[in-house]
């Protein structure tokens, strides 16, 4: 019986982590707007490698206001798990929300006691309040992190090194354990208590050789093409208008391309599968143990300096943008086809209940495999009408498809921002903002909820940053 | 790896209980003894005599494991409750609950963690109830195995010539701990 609880390790741990990571997004202009991308709202570099070439808009580079962290310097959790404040689930909130937008509502803290009742033939876990922790469904954890690298651009060519890490968990409780755990149902007799895990984990080095570049351009009926070259004023002492260089309003016809193939250079590449769990017996507790245990566990390995070594392959970020009568199709596609060649260990481990320990074997050394970065998609549409921009896009990758909607209109000085999207839960959150602009700066502020904690509650937070246009 | 999976087990429990909150253990010990236990025919037993007792349990039973390691008990009690029907003669009892970490030899040779005194009468039934705290009790059920007795002594010395008999039945024996955190 007491073999129950790595089982109830694993599905704490599972719960302790928030779904497929909703990235807290610092950038106070895209909150408002729901997050969504547009090729002049910062997000440019991540969503779609031809925003590169399309000249600035408004708002090119967002500088955020970290507010939370006066907040959290105010209201700092306790770190000491000596401290009888001393909370785990508030530590594992601040990981998935660092303190850097202010938190204006949270879930009401887990807490509470404890309790377990026992009986010979008697087991009920009440969790409490963690029991809010514990997922209803399977847990998908994970993506695609391309972290900061280094390069530098020539033109319409680029060259850079980034970092990737690709990360997926899968976590799944079976029903009967799930009831126990989260429905504080008893445990019973002669039933099995599992659990399965499929994790992968992988590291990369990215060499990129890139081209964005503008691949067809008509101006809007009546005027001329005013896209390239100095811009001139009018003659009568007047600045030039940037937007008659703006594809985004200027009514133009103009197509935009990327592409930026990828040598990867693998790091290191691991990934397990594993089923496990405890076989009640006739008794829960007698005067003999009679829980059967039961795991099997399937690792794959490959790391620089370990067994097998580096890994090599190719991948590619690709993307295309249209503007047509200030519509804008953008179309992106990171990490496409990129895969990665290792020679890879392979071990078996399955657990004895009689020695009581793992007995693992190895089942394949240098053997060939092949494991792909999965693809991130990018769909987004934008119109811009005078001051008003009205935008959409749909984001696919491994984990989830998501939507944002997201709206901006200018009064003047000031904006308004409201929008909309699916989380990686497919729940809806909705967000909106404002923003003052100073000539060639502004500050906005946005306000959005969230369910970026351990709970997957609603919360909600206010983000604030810079816009230079 | 037994006690690796030992601290797995309490890590989550630990997590939730961390701080000024805590794991409450509540064990139904009577659910441990054998049914032809609970409740047992006792006597006849000679009047004039004292000091006569009764084994009416004794059980070895597992439990969680690894409770004690990782936690600090704060308390830990027993409720008790029992039946005498007592059907002829006249007697003092002593009603006495014993539970030990498996490792004691004896379950019976250790200080009983409660001793309930009953008396008895002819034709009458003794109902007791009492509740008693105990740190031996808390020791005893956060290990993994804890051996579990129950004894009863009779001195029938007021009965004369009348021989006590009649039946006890045990109706409840639920021990509480609650535990903090202790890694």
């Amino acid at each position: 019986m007491i073999r129950i609880g790595w089982l109830v390790l694993a599905a704490a741990i599972a719960g302790l982590l928030p779904g497929v990571a909703d990235a807290q997004l610092l950038n106070a202009r895209r909150l408002g707007m729901g997050g969504v991308a547009t090729s002049d709202n910062g997000a440019a570099r991540s969503a779609n490698i031809a925003f590169r070439a399309v000249p600035k808009g408004e708002g090119y580079g967002s500088i955020p206001l970290p507010l939370g962290l006066i907040q959290f310097a105010g209201d700092t959790p306790e770190f000491d798990p000596d401290d009888p404040d001393f909370n785990i689930f508030e530590i594992l909130d601040l990981v998935s929300n660092p303190p850097l937008t202010l938190s204006l509502s949270k879930p009401r803290e887990v807490s509470g006691d404890i309790s377990i009742f026992v009986g010979r033939d008697s087991l009920l876990v009440d969790l409490n309040d963690v029991r809010r922790t514990i997922p209803k469904e399977s847990m998908v954890n994970g993506g695609v992190y391309h972290l900061f690298g280094a390069g530098f651009g020539i033109k319409n060519f680029f060259v850079q090194a980034q970092p990737i890490v690709h990360v997926r968990n899968e976590f799944d409780l079976d029903p009967k354990l799930r009831g126990a755990l989260r429905d504080a149902e008893p445990f019973v007799s002669n039933t099995r208590y599992g659990l399965t895990d499929d994790g992968v984990a992988q590291a990369a080095l990215a060499f990129q050789v890139g081209l964005a570049f503008r691949a067809y351009y008509a101006p809007a009926p009546g005027s001329e093409d005013v896209s390239q070259g100095e811009e001139k004023g009018d003659g009568d002492g007047d600045p030039p208008d940037p937007r008659a260089k703006d594809p985004r309003r200027n009514g133009s016809t103009a197509l935009y391309l990327g592409a930026a193939p990828k040598y990867l250079f693998g790091m290191a590449y691991g990934q397990v599968g594993g089923d496990g769990g405890v076989t009640t017996g006739d008794t829960l507790f007698g005067s003999s143990d009679p829980v059967a245990f039961d795991m099997v566990a399937v690792t794959r390995y490959a790391a620089v300096g370990e067994a097998g070594g580096m890994g090599h392959g190719y991948g590619a970020d690709l993307g295309a943008v249209l503007f047509w009568n200030n519509f804008e199709l953008g179309i992106g596609v990171n990490d496409a086809a990129s895969e990665i060649h290792w020679d890879t260990t392979v071990r078996r481990h399955v657990y004895s209940d009689s020695l009581n320990e793992f007995v693992s074997t190895v089942q394949a050394v240098d053997e060939a495999f092949t494991s792909r970065i999965p693809a991130t998609t990018t769909i987004n549409v934008a119109k811009r009408m005078g001051p008003t921009t009205v935008a959409m896009d749909v984001v696919d990758n491994e984990l989830y498809t998501g939507v944002h909607l997201g709206a901006e209109t200018w009064l003047g000085m000031v904006a308004l921002r409201a929008g909309a999207y699916s989380d990686s839960n497919g729940r809806w959150q909705v967000a909106g903002g404002t923003g003052i602009r100073f000539g060639g700066i502004g500050l906005d502020l946005a306000v959005a909820s969230n369910r970026r904690n351990v709970e997957e509650a609603s919360a909600t937070e206010l983000s604030a940053s810079l816009t230079l246009y | 790896m037994r006690r690796w999976f030992v601290v797995l087990w309490m890590l989550p429990l630990l997590a939730a209980g961390c701080g000024d909150r805590s794991l409450i253990l509540t064990v139904d010990v009577l659910s441990f003894l054998d049914p032809a236990d609970v409740s047992q025919a006792y006597g006849p037993i000679p009047g004039g005599l004292s000091g006569v007792t009764v084994d009416v349990a004794s059980e070895e039973v597992s439990l969680l494991q690894g409770i004690e390691d990782v936690t600090q008990v704060s308390s830990a009690k027993l409720a008790i409750g029992a039946s005498f029907d007592n059907t002829t003669g006249t007697a003092s009892a002593s009603f006495r609950i014993y539970i030990t970490p498996a490792e004691s030899a004896d379950v019976f040779s250790t200080v009983p963690i409660a001793d309930v005194p009953v008396s008895l009468t002819p034709g009458a039934v003794t109902n007791v109830s009492t509740e008693v705290s105990s740190d031996a009790l808390a020791q005893a059920l956060v290990q993994d195995k804890a051996k579990i007795g129950v004894r009863i002594t009779f001195d029938t010395t007021a009965s004369g010539v009348t021989p006590v008999q009649g039946t006890e039945t045990i109706t409840l024996l639920r021990a509480t701990v609650i535990t903090k955190k202790d890694l």
